[in-house]
């Protein structure tokens, strides 16, 4: 099977993700929070509010994002280079870890919940991947071959 | 397709006046040399398949960086995941440093432990979201001047620099946005020279 060209090598990749998760999670939070934020203020305040909240919130949202996707990104790749294949348990793997990392300092058992709940979030995001790629796929056709020849008796 | 367009401006990597039919290209195996055809393809490396669409490098004149692009959606990735984790980093050092002057006096391993992690959070996501978010910013304007006017250079990213500045501090008066731009300025050109170092 050829390598996986729509995303970059192995250790480099982990910028990336931080640097993507960031930008989605800031974009994402400027979004949310700017709405929150309109729809809390009284009248009269509402333009304040909203760019308070933008400026208060949506870099501690993009900062949560890129944590945690850069983390997961980290375990992926460490995942893939013990193993030494690419599938879908890497994802679950990676993302118990990134769970459990995340949830490290709220003692064992949050640690041990929040890996199990993370890895069966990734888990079903990798199933539900799987299943589009086969509905989407394209049906394999049987090569059409000529009727039975009759093999030419002399 | 972009290989019927680019046939005349020659990206293909060779020429194709040269290789008109099979005794050219035997007599003279240099011409469609693998590594000029595709550069990203690591065809040094054992076979592939290419994917010529995709993985096309960034076109627009003096955008090769220190590491090679496609698009702008890369420039902003990696300039923003670099600078959010170099923030990241120095803010966390800070708060460790901090967090170690700041022990409390006789006090258990767990306490004191829960200190540092305490200021290492404190210091660490606020640098690097700042950080982040400034390099967002740059690297937005950055992309949009450099499409605007069709190639990147120094005074792209020192305007950008600039404008990222202001936008971050435009809510705190004249001053305070004054102060961050010609920071933000600076920081730019510092980086322009550094890219230049390097290459």
């Amino acid at each position: 099977m050829s390598a996986d060209h729509t995303r970059d090598p192995c250790p480099i990749v982990i910028l990336n993700d931080f640097g993507g998760a960031f930008s989605m999670g800031v974009i994402g939070g400027c979004v949310w929070h700017g709405i929150k934020g309109f729809r809390n203020s009284p009248y009269g305040e509402r333009g304040y509010g909203t760019i308070s909240a933008i400026k208060s919130r949506a870099p501690v949202v993009g900062g949560n994002f890129g944590v945690w996707g850069g983390l997961f990104s980290t375990f992926d790749c460490s995942v893939k280079a013990i193993r030494r294949r690419e599938d879908a348990w890497n994802a679950v793997i990676a993302g118990f870890f990134t769970g459990g990392a995340l949830a490290i300092r709220g003692g064992w058992r949050h640690t041990r919940n929040s890996a199990i709940t993370c890895a069966c979030l990734l888990g079903v995001f990798e199933g539900v991947g799987m299943l589009v790629q086969r509905f989407t796929a394209q049906a394999p056709i049987a090569p059409a071959y000529p009727e039975d020849v009759k093999p030419l008796s002399a | 397709m972009n290989w019927f367009q680019s046939k005349d401006d020659n990206k293909l990597g060779f020429d194709p006046k040269q290789v008109e039919d099979v005794s050219t290209f035997l007599s003279n195996p240099q011409v469609m040399e693998s590594a000029k055809l595709h550069p990203l393809a690591g065809l040094d490396k054992g076979i592939e398949y290419l994917d010529l669409e995709d993985e096309q490098l960034n076109s627009v004149e003096g955008a090769q960086g220190l590491i090679p692009s496609r698009n702008w959606s890369d420039d902003l990735c990696y300039g923003t995941g670099a600078v959010y984790l170099l923030g990241l980093g120095v803010g966390g050092a800070y708060g460790l440093q901090e967090g170690l002057s700041n022990l409390p006096p006789n006090s258990s391993g767990r306490l004191k432990l829960n200190t540092v992690l305490n200021h290492i959070t404190k210091r660490g996501p606020f640098l690097g979201n700042s950080a982040g978010v400034l390099a967002l910013t740059y690297n937005l304007i950055d992309s949009s001047i450099d499409a605007f006017r069709g190639k990147h250079d120094d005074v792209n990213s020192v305007v950008s620099g600039a404008l990222a500045g202001a936008l971050f501090r435009s809510s705190k008066g004249l001053r305070p946005m004054a102060y961050s731009t010609a920071l933000m300025a600076g920081a730019a050109s510092a980086w322009c020279g550094i890219k230049r170092l390097l290459q």
